[in-house]
């Protein structure tokens, strides 16, 4: 099946304010690559779930479940892959117990502000270099659903920190990796996700200056959700300007401010969705869904949206 | 427990995007009209909120709205209205120069490599400096009410955390033993059998100098920690006062909705006291015309137009209606466990077909929000 170029990057990214719709873009993309047939990994980051609950199942924890055709799930949590890493390193689980079990190390451990996110990030990237006995990578895509992003930036640019804060040893060459991996264009996509509402687009803008000029991050798509679709066309809308506002409680009105709140709301999604046109960046829209549900049906009929927009 | 609009500091927390900060200036409007001196604290550098209040850009420093701009919006403010944002670089430091005991000190703690780092780039710190802050606010006689907007509820248990975790922290066996012993290396600094096998191991995690940099910071830290402690110890009490309230901002949106839930939990557990829910950007039901109707209804409206037109352009704003409807349907069913949570301390605030920019925007929304009760 044909794969969109937004999903031929391996390592996905996706990131953007919080409650613009990262998790239902996750699963969007994460519907397109698993139909595809490639074996796909989706990282929430010791967060609620969503992303099992947006397949119809349970939420998954901390270990990595099939929830769909080629398509797994994990919610990342920073004890485990604290533990994970340090059996990596430490080789020994009585030595891991020996260390981390003391009160001592795990106030310090506690206090080190930034280690738990370096820690889920860690795992994620391990999930990236991850292989079957026969050498094939484990995952044909990893999606992450990344944390909201003045979160996400401090998130994205600690292996940076890290690596030139710490001179040499383990710390320094897993950070240098992850940082490698980060910003390789090959390898790595970052989608940003955003609403055609004022916050959002600002913040977006912001958000893309910094991961360009700053960090220097290979980004991907901008999606803009909850597009309200044109609910009147061209010679329509013109016939609702001329109409003057009816007798107030009367149902003419109430049709006439429900056009109201909805030509509002589609104008200022407009307005909003070309501010970021300036940004440059292939943009894919994903509309409102007016349905009483949204779960399953809902991400499948988006990612038919999203295979349109992108041949 | 004193009522709701008594209070004296009220914090709104909620996910990111939910219109916390919109809600924290309306809030802080209907206070100034309700004729108290009221003073709110911005997270974000809210540019619209900066121009709605005339201020043109918030700072770290605080500032008056100018009454006149009240006036031009047909309202008359019995109180004042007061506005600032938070600036980290600033805070910390001035929370730096005013619990060092002398000025090499602060000007140490200041210049190491690692200040900056743990001050303003990394979770938590924000925290720290937001609730500083507040404290100043709260006990200056200039005010009655201070109104906080938070982070975003990622890490909005951070921020309740904050002082409590700075508490711990520094009670910490750790962080006796790093302010108290003096070289011998880390090994030393470390309690308890095996030590050499605990830093032996925590080296080869971190590798290279980092640990031994990090207790350098911290010893030099350590010197303003005692005054920190007393500082926290007093956000603590405030943060738990019967004239403060927690007001839960969210959206009808599951994972807004999932947050607030959580976030009320913690508040109960933790015994801060909870205000209640602010649901923003509802899709209130409008009444349906039938269908039967429209063609009726087409009589009424646009003569010069033909009828087609008309009917058409009736049965499209119909249609309009039900998936409007069908959104407030699904917003209900949203919000129906905050309903069951607390029916009676749920204030809705509906979806506007413009965004809220000026003070009689924000006056209005006010007017939907719990400040009687």
């Amino acid at each position: 099946m044909h794969l969109p170029p937004l999903l031929q990057r391996r390592f996905v990214l996706v990131t953007g304010k919080g409650g613009v719709g990262k998790s239902t873009v996750a699963a969007v993309l994460a519907r397109l690559s698993a139909r595809a047939g490639r074996r796909t990994l989706v990282c929430e980051l010791n967060t609620r779930e969503r992303i099992p609950g947006l397949f119809g199942q349970q939420p998954v924890g901390g270990e990595v479940t099939r929830i769909a055709d080629n398509l797994w799930s994990v919610n990342i949590q920073p004890d485990m892959a604290m533990e994970e890493y340090a059996l990596m390193k430490l080789r020994f689980r009585t030595l891991y117990r020996f260390v981390f079990e003391n009160p001592v190390v795990r106030n310090m451990v506690r206090i080190i502000p930034g280690v738990h996110h370096l820690l889920m990030m860690g795992k994620a990237f391990n999930h990236e270099r991850e292989v079957e006995a026969d050498g094939r990578p484990t995952w044909d895509t990893i999606i992450v659903d990344a944390p909201a992003t003045g979160h996400g930036l401090t998130f994205f640019q600690l292996p940076r920190v890290i690596r030139d804060a710490v001179p040499a040893g383990n710390l320094h060459r897993e950070a240098a990796d992850m940082w490698a991996l980060l910003t390789d264009p090959r390898r790595t996509a970052v989608h940003l996700v955003t609403l055609p509402e004022e916050l959002p687009v600002r913040e977006t803008v912001e958000l893309h200056g910094r991961l360009t000029r700053d960090l220097g991050m290979p980004l991907g798509h901008l999606f803009v959700n909850m597009m309200p679709p044109p609910l009147l066309d061209g010679a329509q809308a013109e016939l609702f300007a001329r109409m003057a506002e009816p007798a107030a409680g009367t149902p003419l009105h109430d049709l006439w401010a429900t056009g109201r709140i909805r030509m509002g709301r589609e104008a200022l999604a407009g307005s909003y969705r070309r501010q970021l046109e300036a940004l440059h960046m292939p943009l894919v829209e994903l509309p409102i869904l007016y349905t009483r549900d949204f779960g399953p049906d809902q991400i499948g009929a988006l990612a038919d949206r999203l295979l349109e927009q992108s041949r | 427990m004193t009522p709701l609009g008594e209070s004296r500091l009220l914090v709104t927390a909620g996910a990111g995007g939910v219109g916390k900060t919109t809600v924290a200036a309306a809030l802080a409007v209907g206070g100034a009209l309700a004729g108290k001196r009221t003073a709110v604290l911005t997270i974000d550098p809210a540019r619209r909120l900066a121009d709605s209040l005339g201020l043109g850009q918030l700072t770290g420093e605080l500032r008056a709205v100018d009454p006149a701009i009240f006036t031009r919006a047909g309202l008359e403010p019995a109180g004042e209205l007061w506005a600032m944002m938070l600036d980290v670089h600033t805070t910390s430091d001035q929370m730096v120069r005013r619990f060092a005991p002398d000025a090499d000190t602060a000007r140490a703690i200041l210049d190491n490599k690692y200040y900056r780092y743990f001050s303003t780039s990394l979770s938590g710190s924000q925290e720290y400096m937001a609730v500083e802050q507040v404290r100043a606010l709260v006990s200056d006689p200039r005010f009655d009410l201070v109104i906080l907007d938070t982070p975003p509820a990622a890490d909005a248990l951070d921020f309740l955390d904050a002082p409590d975790r700075l508490i711990e922290a520094l009670d910490s066996k750790a962080m006796q033993m790093l302010q108290t012993s003096r070289g011998g290396g880390l090994g030393a600094r470390l309690l308890g059998k095996g030590r050499e096998l605990i830093v032996r191991s925590l080296n080869t995690l971190t590798g290279g100098q980092f640990l031994e940099d990090l207790v350098e910071f911290l010893g030099v830290f350590g010197s303003i920690l005692d005054a920190l402690k007393d500082a926290s110890q007093q956000v603590r009490v405030m943060l738990r006062a019967d004239t403060t309230r927690f007001l839960l901002v969210t959206t009808p949106t599951v994972s807004h909705v999932d947050e607030a839930l959580h976030f009320q939990a913690t508040l109960a557990e933790r015994g801060f006291p909870f205000g209640g829910f602010i649901a923003n950007r509802v899709h209130h039901a409008l009444p349906e015309a039938a269908e039967g109707t429209l063609a009726g209804l087409a009589q009424g409206v646009l003569p010069e137009v033909a009828l087609d037109a008309r009917v058409a352009l009736l049965q499209r704003l119909a249609c309009g209606q039900r998936a409007h409807n069908r959104m407030a349907e699904r917003d209900a069913a949203t919000l129906q466990p905050l309903v069951a949570a607390r029916a009676e301390a749920l204030a809705e605030i509906p979806l506007f077909p413009l965004d809220v920019r000026d003070l009689r925007g924000l006056a209005r929304v006010a007017g939907y929000l719990p400040l009687r009760g």
